[in-house]
């Protein structure tokens, strides 16, 4: 049946003389000599180490896919989470801040200046809330969003920004120095985020500064390949001792009655950083400014 | 004929807030509610509750929230869009969300309008003074 055949690579399930079951890999040529003695030679080859690793490789590819499935339906579920924060959690707060506001109208003269003070308190706390959510609802968008790649003019974003503050703001006076075509490769929105979040920390910690100046720009070095953005200001700065805090979300460096804010504009920036396949990082001292750098690609 | 507003709103906090802030610009008298998505299709078509209210009175607009029990906003609007009696009716979505999603489902639906209702309830009854004064006032409709 062998006869002038081979066999080649055939696996076949063996047991060894003390009756260990393995799998083989089996090659053999048969040859007739001529005196019709037949011939085998071949080699049989213990394979059950690799049968075992294809087996692990073939677990784990399951297993890969048992979590791939998981995450797109926690993913799913995510988005329909803030999906529903979105819609449900802002009427009641609506209602906090609209009743009360009622109230101070309505029962203006049967109110003391306690009581006014405790429901400005409430409408006040609503607002926050409000504002929180919104930062949270952007900052886990962010994390869902592709990036829609293309080449933005960050001089002309950062302009805009300033514009909008200036607006929001008239009595705060800065100096601006925006520096002209600084491009990047990026998501037009997300980066205007990063901007509208690095250039409004900056307006905002320069509140109490005379004379207060806010740059944008591109560093220039010869030793870096990539380029190397900043934005820098001449405020209140914060202490380098708690700078790993810097991008946490909810951690605030500044008390929310000196400064207000959600402490999460930072981790939205440097989610938006890290999308790009940038990096971010600040320098600063206390009462001497701070200067951010961010860098968009490897 | 008087112009009415269709308010859609199942929330009775927000109905009292929005009728609150239409008050404040003489508009509360000319508001219906309606608060759920069949009472609205109810009011517009003549059915059910409203079973003999002439369809053909149409309101000026229907402010339309999206998060309603029974027949969402967008079904709703999707509803008032594919009538003949109502599809030109102007819908301004009114609602808590600023989900990309539901601005693009109601604008490619036939919305007029997408307007997000403010926490704070000073920016509220200003929205509601515009919105009231531009639908009622200044819009000029199809039919």
């Amino acid at each position: 049946m062998l006869l002038d055949k081979s066999v080649n690579h055939d696996e076949v399930l063996l047991r060894t003389l003390a009756g260990r079951n393995f799998y083989a890999s089996i090659q053999t040529v048969v040859k007739q000599k001529s005196d019709g003695q037949l011939l085998l030679y071949g080699i049989i080859e213990d394979i059950s180490e690799r049968k075992h690793a294809e087996q692990v490789i073939n677990e784990l590819n399951e297993t890969l896919m048992k979590r791939a499935q998981e995450l797109e339906s926690v993913n799913k579920e995510l988005e329909a989470f803030s999906y529903s924060v979105s819609h449900d959690l802002r009427a009641p707060l609506r209602a906090l801040d609209g009743f009360s506001r009622i109230l101070l109208d309505e029962y203006q003269d049967r109110l003391d200046d306690k009581a006014k003070d405790r429901l400005s308190r409430i409408r006040k706390a609503a607002q926050t809330m409000s504002g929180l959510i919104d930062d949270l609802l952007q900052l886990s968008r962010i994390t869902r969003v592709e990036l829609t790649v293309k080449p933005v003019n960050l001089s002309q974003l950062a302009t805009d920004i300033i514009v909008e503050l200036q607006k929001e703001a008239s009595e705060h006076q800065v100096s601006c120095i925006i520096q002209d075509n600084v491009t990047a490769l990026g998501d037009a929105k997300l980066l205007r985020i990063v901007l509208v979040n690095l250039l409004g920390n900056a307006w905002k910690f320069t509140r109490n500064t005379d004379q207060a100046v806010i740059e944008f720009g591109v560093r220039s070095s010869e030793t870096e390949s990539t380029t190397i953005y900043y934005v820098r200001d001449n405020g209140a700065g914060f202490d380098m001792a708690y700078a790993d805090k810097l991008f946490k979300a909810f951690q605030r460096l500044h008390s929310a009655n000196e400064f207000p804010g959600t402490g999460i504009g930072l981790a939205t920036v440097y989610r938006i950083i890290l999308k790009h396949s940038g990096r971010i990082w600040a320098q600063s001292e206390i009462g001497q400014g701070a200067c951010f750098y961010f860098t968009l690609g490897k | 004929m008087e112009k009415t507003i269709l308010l859609v709103e199942d929330n009775p906090d927000d109905e009292e807030l929005t009728l609150h802030a239409m008050a404040m610009h003489n508009l509360a008298n000319q508001i219906v509610v309606a608060r759920d998505g069949v009472e609205a299709l109810d009011y517009l078509f003549g059915t059910g509750r409203f079973t003999g209210r002439n369809p053909n009175d149409l309101p000026t607009v229907v402010l339309l929230d999206i998060n309603l029990p029974k027949l969402n906003g967008i079904e709703v609007l999707k509803r008032i869009r594919s009538e003949q009696l109502t599809q030109l009716l102007p819908v301004v979505l009114l609602t808590s969300s600023n989900e990309e999603e539901d601005r693009l489902k109601s604008y490619s639906l036939g919305a007029n309008s997408y307007v997000r209702k403010p926490v704070d309830f000073e920016e509220f009854i200003k929205v509601a003074g515009q919105l009231g004064l531009y639908w009622i006032l200044i819009n000029q409709p199809a039919v």
